[in-house]
């Protein structure tokens, strides 16, 4: 009886030496480095497309009794255009949650594919912005940067991001498609045409968008000069405006590059690929706002996505943004 | 304290066998369940476009005797890729499975769904007929 009870509390006191061993470790402040050290990210989402940028934010800093920050610089492998910059400002976020810059030095200069902004604040810390603006001779390719910077004592540090797939599509943004007036649609150009433009470019044209308001379930709508004429309305085509365009109808894919900043879906190279537009018509009815279709050209040389931003019932119009890529 | 040890597992062997021959529902080839109901009818039908947003103009009208669906579509739809939405009566399941889009273009041969009992033994075959909406 008295082992009995020697092994209970034995037992009992082990799981309160267990319990109580468990201790949580106090946090340590991190001690502060004594070298230059950098640091990056990269800020922008979604495909890179020409034309557009990449942003990054590049960190740099070095103990304030070493010496001083001299210039900082970022070389790409393939230079970007000529509106690429380094920004000359270092950004803080001030309580209110606003970015506030300073200046610390003079405005980047670019020598081919490297950008360079040298210092002529003394600062020891410093974050500045890169904006790669993508050049049409990276289009299909992949884009790497050096970011490099220097200090007054001598030192030199070095971060390397990347590389990013840069897309083969493009993109086109608000155009305004008017019933009766410029309605002709051409993928490959990525505009719209008035009738006596598009007679000059019949075989350009793949869509005609049309309002009709007196017909059920028609409204806004997008059909193909070839389709049905029950599709085509109180409408004389131009001469040689005939194409059969694949259409399919799609609603709520809100592309951030497509004027949707509030979402984070992107529409990229490899959906055109993957998009299946078997037995699909050559017409799209009744569109509203926020609504879409995919589109392949009769000759299968280019798809496209056209994204509605905006609908006009009085003004019969639409306003439309468009992703494209082309196939072959 | 041995006699208490016994009657405390003698307790517990008599809980196991009276959980043990508890009824179990039987399940079919699809993983359901077949319980006792002989209900079998449709009480909904939708049918959306490759949008995802219904094709209907108005709701259908379904009749439980004749076991059709009549429903009228919008003007312009694509009836070759439609996705269509049936609900049924409890535990009740559908013949052939809906895996994806359907073509519904051939009016003159309407499509043909049967609805299954939960108890498997009633069988119904619902003909979908659609119209469309003129301009």
């Amino acid at each position: 009886m008295k082992r009995k009870y020697f092994h209970y509390t034995a037992f009992l006191l082990t799981l309160i030496l267990f319990v109580t061993a468990c201790k949580e470790e106090e946090y340590k402040l991190p001690s502060a480095g004594t070298e230059l050290k950098n640091d990056c990210i990269k800020r922008s989402l979604g495909p890179n497309l020409v034309g557009l940028n990449i942003e990054f934010a590049y960190a740099m800093a070095l103990p304030a009794d070493k010496g001083k920050i001299v210039s900082a610089q970022v070389e790409a492998s393939i230079a970007g255009a000529s509106s690429t910059y380094l920004e000359n400002k270092s950004y803080y976020t001030n309580s209110g949650g606003v970015d506030i810059g300073i200046p610390i030095g003079d405005p980047s200069v670019n020598e081919g594919a490297t950008t360079t902004v040298t210092f002529t604040r003394d600062t020891s810390a410093a974050t500045l912005r890169y904006f790669y603006t993508i050049p049409e001779e990276a289009r299909g390719k992949s884009v790497s940067f050096t970011f490099t910077a220097k200090s007054s004592d001598g030192k030199t540090v070095s971060q390397k991001m990347g590389p990013y797939e840069i897309a083969n599509m493009d993109r086109t943004l608000n155009l305004i498609v008017k019933d009766g007036d410029a309605s002709y649609i051409s993928i490959e150009d990525m505009a719209v045409y008035n009738a006596a433009d598009a007679a000059s470019k019949a075989d350009k044209i793949d869509l005609v968008y049309l309002y009709r308001g007196n017909l059920n379930s028609f409204t806004h709508a997008l059909v193909s000069p070839g389709a049905d004429p029950q599709y085509l309305p109180d409408i004389a085509l131009p001469s040689g405006v005939n194409k059969s365009t694949k259409v399919r109808k799609e609603f709520g894919l809100r592309d951030q590059q497509l004027g949707n900043p509030k979402y984070g879906i992107y529409i990229d190279d490899v959906d055109f690929k993957e998009l299946d537009l078997t037995d699909v018509p050559n017409y799209a009815l009744n569109l509203k706002e926020e609504a879409g279709a995919w589109v392949e050209t009769a000759d299968g040389t280019y798809r496209a996505y056209i994204f509605v931003n905006k609908v006009d019932n009085a003004g019969k119009s639409m306003t439309i943004s468009m992703k494209r890529l082309k196939m072959k | 304290m041995k006699q208490y040890i016994k009657i405390g597992l003698g307790v517990l062997l008599i809980a196991a066998m009276w959980a043990g021959c508890k009824k179990d529902y039987p399940v079919d080839e699809d993983g359901l369940l077949i319980t006792d109901r002989a209900e079998c009818y449709v009480s909904n039908f939708e049918l959306l476009g490759t949008d995802f947003i219904t094709v209907r103009t108005k709701n259908p009208v379904i009749d439980t005797i004749a076991c059709t669906i009549d429903v009228e579509v919008q003007f312009g739809t694509d009836l070759k890729n439609l996705y269509p939405q049936f609900s049924l009566v409890t535990d009740a399941k559908l013949d052939p499975k809906i895996v994806g889009k359907v073509d519904f273009s051939d009016l003159e041969h309407p499509k043909v769904y049967t609805v299954i009992s939960g108890n498997r033994k009633v069988r119904k075959p619902y003909t979908v007929l659609i119209t469309v909406q003129e301009p």
